[in-house]
């Protein structure tokens, strides 16, 4: 009798903690028992047919039906905890910022209390298939009788109740005012751990590869199979040997759930016209999810192009900047901008670096200016199709606390095609849009064009030339004098020291193409990158 | 998010959907609640496919929190599970639902 309570226990209290975290995320929303009763029969009724289904769900899709249910399943759940979080980020606001009747008002009317009703099907579902076949199994001759089982079962199941009842209890002792903070970050952890649980199915199948198996190993310390274990393993995703692309998915999930909620919850547009400008944006907003993290840049964007061929096991050091040249008064000369990163690549396919902005308009000292987190992303493997992609996704924090955060994401191609003398020639193409949010933030999206072609005439000597754009309002491009073009000259090489290290440099020169422009644009930029 | 999830699995199948699994199969049975071989030698670095048969009439669960595994064998029914590739050393594996009796490992060498 203690086995099976034990078993059921176990799985209970993973559904128990997250119905838990989802009564106190819906508190003081009428009609949210309802919902959540709905979605707990629901649940125990689908938990019944996939039990039901066990043999034909394990030989559907050529055997990886189980994996690929769990996988949906999860992610599903993933979704509407991410859209709970982004509406609570939006509506949240004017809760707090309306008499707490009027807010209650607010959450009645609209709050989508089904998405949560779905996430606690969802899970009841999933951890309730299981027990059903567990019982099933002792029921058709296991071991024991049916009392036995009978009073296994129900212990087991008042105790994972009790646990998620003592998790919701305590989370209402919270003042109301930071609860919705505190679910808000709870869902978030839940969100993640499961898009991490999703991936592992997914390797199982062998449908996604595990980029790292078993990265690092915390079993000593925690094993995933006791109670705490798996606790937290459905409260912040811990899981004692994790592969790489659960890392991954985890990271990818809180970061890109998180910058929604900020993006999306940033203060309301001061202009008219919100509404259709968020319609058409929708796609900016895929685009970030499919890089799934997030990004930035100053006034003006960086020169510099980046390139979407990822360096695993590898660190870093960079140094790059650019320095203007125009009539002494226009306010265009002397702007001096010096960045140095810090980068790392922990695993296969993802590039992390860390940034220090400095810079100095028209002579001034030089300042700093803003930190920033930059994400590279490799969507190809290097080489396998006839280009190369990557998301590029940074976030910046500028020094001084008035200025506008920002978010730099979109892609970055490149392809090796056609050649001069004999020579190959490389292309690269950036294409990316910035969004401000936080203090003085705008609705502008502003978009960046990089563009560099240069010949491959040896590793150390790379001649070439490379284009530059901005555009401020991608929406309301403007008239092109506006707007900011140049182009000129670039060399590009590197020098091998294996096994120390490479020494990468360039060096190039800008044209300005229009009055927007400054008339000359000095840029550079040195990197060693050192295998580990 | 589900649109990025759903989008993502169908790049992801269609570039799998021609891979052919060309991995060195490995057969466990269990039958009364037992894994038969309780031990099983593979090679590491490599991946390898496992069958578990269940020739018991009741369901089990595969399970192995060191090799991040678990998937449920159906009574009388098989499923697959790709393992690795391993580091060398040794991995336990349960059946979930008789926990006491249904205990194996793999060693990999």
């Amino acid at each position: 009798m203690l086995g099976t309570a034990i078993i059921v226990f176990r799985e209970v209290l993973e559904a128990a903690l997250i119905v838990g975290i989802v009564l106190a995320a819906s508190s003081g929303a009428p009609g949210r028992g309802r919902w959540v009763s709905c979605g707990i029969a629901g649940g125990i009724a689908g938990a019944g047919l996939v039990a039901v289904f066990a043999a034909s769900i394990a030989a559907a899709a050529s055997g990886i039906g189980q994996e690929l249910l769990n996988a949906v399943i999860l992610l599903l759940a993933v979704g509407m905890l991410g859209w709970h979080n982004i509406w609570m980020s939006r509506h949240g606001r004017e809760l707090a910022l309306t008499a707490r009747a009027v807010g209650d008002a607010v959450i009645s009317g609209s709050q989508p209390l089904y998405v949560l009703s779905i996430v606690v099907g969802l899970a009841v579902l999933r951890e309730g298939s299981e027990t059903v076949l567990f019982l099933y199994g002792i029921a058709a001759g296991g071991g024991g009788g049916i009392g036995s089982l009978f009073a296994g079962g129900t212990f087991g199941l008042a105790g994972g109740v009790a646990v998620g009842a003592a998790l919701y209890l305590g989370l209402l002792r919270i003042p109301q005012r930071r609860l919705f903070t505190v679910t808000g970050w709870m869902v978030l952890l839940l969100a993640a751990g499961m898009a991490a649980q999703a991936a592992g199915y997914l390797v199982q199948a062998d449908l996604l590869p595990p980029l790292g198996d078993a990265v690092w190993d915390t079993s000593v310390v925690l094993t995933d199979n006791s109670v705490v274990g798996k606790a937290l393993h459905t409260l912040i995703g811990y899981v004692a040997r994790p592969d790489g692309i659960q890392i991954l998915f985890y990271l990818a999930t809180l970061f890109g759930i998180w910058l929604l909620t900020k993006w999306v919850g940033s203060p309301p547009a001061r202009r008219p016209g919100v509404s259709l400008r968020r319609g058409i944006e929708t796609p900016l907003v895929i685009l970030l999810l499919l890089g799934g993290l997030g990004a930035g840049s100053v006034a003006e964007a960086q020169l510099k192009v980046r390139y979407p061929i990822v360096d695993y096991r590898e660190v870093e050091i960079e140094h790059f900047g650019d320095i203007t040249f125009d009539k002494p008064n226009s306010g265009k000369t002397n702007i001096q901008r010096y960045t140095n990163e810090y980068g790392l690549g922990p695993l296969p396919g993802w590039f992390v670096e860390l940034g220090t902005e400095f810079q100095a308009p028209n002579g001034a000292n030089i300042t700093y200016d803003a930190t920033e987190i930059e994400n590279y992303i490799q969507l190809t493997p290097t080489g396998k199709y006839w280009g190369d992609l990557a998301m590029f996704a940074e976030y910046e924090m500028p020094i001084h606390r008035g200025d506008a955060k920002t978010f730099v994401f979109g892609p970055l191609a490149q392809t090796e095609f056609g050649e001069i003398a004999g020579f190959g020639a490389l292309h690269t193409l950036n294409l990316l849009f910035t969004k401000t949010v936080g203090n003085n933030s705008t609705d502008a999206t502003k978009l960046n064009v990089a563009w560099q072609s240069r010949l491959l005439i040896d590793p150390l000597i790379a001649p070439g030339f490379e284009y530059y754009s901005q555009i401020d309002q991608v929406l309301n491009p403007g008239k092109p004098a506006e707007q900011q073009h140049r182009i000129g000259p670039v060399l590009v090489g590197l020098q091998n020291f294996a096994p120390y290290g490479k020494l990468k440099y360039e060096a190039g020169y800008q044209f300005g193409l229009t009055s927007a422009t400054p008339r000359g644009t000095a840029r550079w930029r040195l990197e060693y990158e050192i295998p580990f | 998010m589900m649109r990025c999830a759903v989008l993502s699995l169908v790049l992801i199948l269609a570039t799998q959907a021609n891979l052919a699994a060309q991995e060195a199969t490995y057969t466990l049975v269990i039958k009364d609640h037992r894994f038969q071989p309780t031990e099983i030698e593979v090679p590491a670095g490599q991946k390898i496919a496992l069958i578990v048969k269940n020739d018991d009439p009741t369901p089990e669960e595969f399970e192995s929190t060191e090799l991040r595994r678990e998937k449920v064998v159906p009574g009388g029914g098989q499923i697959t599970v790709y393992v690795g590739p391993l580091k060398p050393g040794r991995y336990e594996f349960v059946g979930d639902f008789n926990p006491k009796t249904a205990r194996g490992h793999i060693i990999a060498k």
